[in-house]
């Protein structure tokens, strides 16, 4: 996709996208725990697939710690492997 | 030693004191082999993401111990053997725990710094750049 600042050929609308901001930086959450089920539902939606970094927009470090806890939930079914 | 947390479900249809017989049983593993019990938490019956064992909730418990890695083998060994248990989880948190301190400390330092430099302080790395 092209980067909205990039000049686009006339008649197709200009739009703003948004800048995606991590959630754990800004929010402070330091630890992301396997127990912690509320916070970790917002990032499995419904099929129950881990949402990737480009929609979530999550930092890799935090996207790293946050796959591992939401694992690890699945493992003590505290979350779904694939809905049913 | 390090700390470990080990997570366990129990049967649904379980009695309140027959949880609480695989706890002690799991305590005095714990406790036998040298080990510290930090926490026991009963989570309370609650429902499971995904069938096992055709069933659709279960007990979760959870222990925080301080072991050494054969006595949460052994653990995890009865929790085998026991058949009331349908799944069991055992992790070590002390790389978390140390994350956490150093992001602590380093949030600390900054506050102090800005404390008593009013605005003197160059705004320092990230949050991100100080959990490498």
């Amino acid at each position: 996709m092209r980067s909205p600042r990039e000049k686009r050929p006339a008649g197709q609308k200009q739009y703003y996208r948004r800048k995606k901001v991590c959630k754990f930086c800004v929010e402070r959450i330091d630890s992301i725990n396997y127990k912690d089920v509320k916070l970790l539902a917002q990032f499995v939606p419904e099929r129950a697939k881990i949402m990737p970094r480009r929609i979530s927009g999550v930092c890799s470090q935090h996207q790293r710690q946050l796959s591992d806890a939401i694992k690890k939930a699945r493992n003590i079914a505290l979350l779904p492997f694939a809905t049913e | 030693m390090p700390n470990y947390e080990i997570m366990f479900i129990v049967n649904p249809n379980a009695a309140e004191d027959e949880v609480d017989k695989i706890n002690a049983q799991i305590e005095s593993v714990v406790t036998a082999g040298g080990g510290q019990i930090q926490k026991i938490e009963k989570m309370g019956k609650r429902r499971l993401a995904y069938e096992i064992r055709r069933f659709r909730e279960g007990h979760y418990v959870l222990f925080a111990i301080t072991a050494n890695g054969n006595i949460v083998k052994e653990c995890e060994r009865r929790l085998r053997v026991i058949e009331t248990v349908i799944k069991y989880l055992s992790v070590r948190i002390d790389d978390e725990v140390r994350r956490f301190e150093k992001i602590r400390s380093y949030r600390q330092k900054r506050a102090a710094r800005r404390a008593t430099g009013r605005g003197a302080a160059p705004s320092g790395p990230s949050v991100e750049e100080a959990m490498q």
